[in-house]
């Protein structure tokens, strides 16, 4: 019988270990890189260097963009609309938090 | 396979203009986003919405659709009348909607909506032969948060839209062995480089992302890096302190609870929450349960105890 090897693969944790730029965040969220400049110009979004070429977003922009992406898709919201949607959502999920422990 | 009403999913008569219909996808679209909405259906609400949508709002496939007649029943079974859409063109405007679709996911059309309009193909536009990155897919895996204490290996079994060489697009059902490393916490994500679909034109396959979610835990919850676990106190353990045993994901520690501890006072056991380069800490939250007064020895027991704290009044601060 012909037996396959499995090799268990080991990914990078987003997070904590990597960090992405303006293209590869645009390709894993599926979002353009004007909708992701108007993100960072509303404050959704705060990526380190000095101009667009050289932004640098932590991994934790991922989970951002994509929800931002589908807001923005879904509710057909502008870049403010997404802003204070991602703002009341950070509320939410604080305070349920807050009543879980 | 059931006749689905669009007009009733949206909530408009078969005689509503295209704004009207608009106006009712939005309202419903805000209220049962899946991102927004706390009802447990929300997801299976709005993917009917976006397929009421997605016919209603074309006007060619919305005169198909009434062609069929208004005399049919939501879930009556349905079988679509022979050549009942002879003379209609259907224009590509696929991949409009698609719901958390993400890339390369095709659009998660019912099979009545297939019956009608055939089957949706994941992405927009025609695909180019150049030299194009695979696009990068994203799925969910479960875990124990077990699994984050110690590492962990799942299978994680995948289904892509894989177009043959045919142009035809088929679902294709693929597993990978993934390991899950220690510390991850919940809403992680795990990147794959290469995982994702293959590259055209001899260029780079896209990344696959694995969002971690933690299945509930019947003792312990988690919160970021932190555990949280319930600890119940007999009355004089609280009283009078006491070292007890606190179950981790780790194993059993001894904790020792101070004397006149109080209900929902929580004890920090510092570092053990998920391992990482910064540990979580974990927390026993104490609750404080009294035995019952079943019998009458326990029922003496209670009265010796009113009558050792004459002074005792639980709901002074109520009195104004």
């Amino acid at each position: 019988m012909e037996r396959t090897i499995v090799t268990t693969l080991r990914g990078s944790v987003v997070e904590e270990d990597v960090e992405l730029t303006i293209v590869e965040l645009g390709r894993a969220c599926d979002a353009s890189e004007e909708q992701i400049e108007l993100w960072v110009l509303e404050g959704v979004l705060e990526p380190s260097g000095p101009s667009r070429q050289e932004w640098r977003f932590g991994g934790g922009s991922l989970a951002r963009v994509r929800l931002a992406s589908r807001l923005a898709r879904d509710l057909e919201l502008n870049a403010s609309g997404v802003a204070l949607a991602i703002d009341l959502l950070d509320r939410i999920s604080s305070l349920e938090s807050r009543l879980g422990r | 396979m059931k006749y689905k009403d669009y007009y009733e999913t949206l909530g408009v008569a078969r005689t509503a203009t295209q704004d009207e219909i608009k106006q009712a996808y939005r309202k419903l679209a805000r209220k049962y986003h899946p991102d927004v909405s706390k009802l447990p259906d929300a997801e299976a609400r709005f993917k009917e919405l976006n397929e009421a949508n997605e016919v209603l709002k074309d006007p060619e496939k919305r005169v198909a659709y009434d062609q069929m007649g208004s005399n049919w029943k939501a879930g009556q079974e349905f079988k679509p009348p022979p050549n009942w859409d002879a003379g209609f063109e259907f224009r590509g405007g696929q991949g409009g909607a698609n719901p958390f679709g993400g890339s390369g996911e095709s659009f998660d059309a019912s099979d009545f909506f297939e019956s009608l309009f055939g089957r949706q193909s994941g992405g927009a536009g025609p695909r180019r032969r150049a030299t194009v990155q695979g696009e990068d897919h994203h799925a969910k895996v479960l875990i124990d948060v077990e699994d984050s204490y110690r590492g962990a290996e799942r299978s994680v079994s995948l289904r892509a839209a894989v177009e043959g060489a045919d142009g035809r697009v088929a679902l294709q059902e693929r597993t990978l062995d993934v390991h899950i490393p220690k510390g991850i916490r919940p809403g992680q994500h795990l990147r794959l480089a290469g995982q994702g679909a293959p590259g055209s034109g001899g260029a780079k396959a896209g990344n696959l992302f694995l969002e971690i979610e933690f299945a509930p835990h019947p003792i312990y919850r988690v919160d970021g890096a932190d555990v949280y676990v319930d600890l119940p106190l007999a009355p004089w353990e609280a009283a009078l302190g006491a070292s007890v045993d606190v179950p981790t994901p780790e194993g059993t520690l001894q904790l020792t609870v101070p004397a006149g501890s109080t209900a929902g006072r929580k004890l920090r056991l510092k570092g053990r929450g998920l391992p990482g380069k910064t540990p979580g800490d974990l927390y026993a939250v104490l609750q404080i349960v009294p035995p019952r007064a079943d019998s009458d020895a326990a029922k003496a027991a209670y009265e010796t105890l009113a009558k050792a704290f004459p002074d005792f009044r639980p709901r002074a601060h109520l009195q104004g």
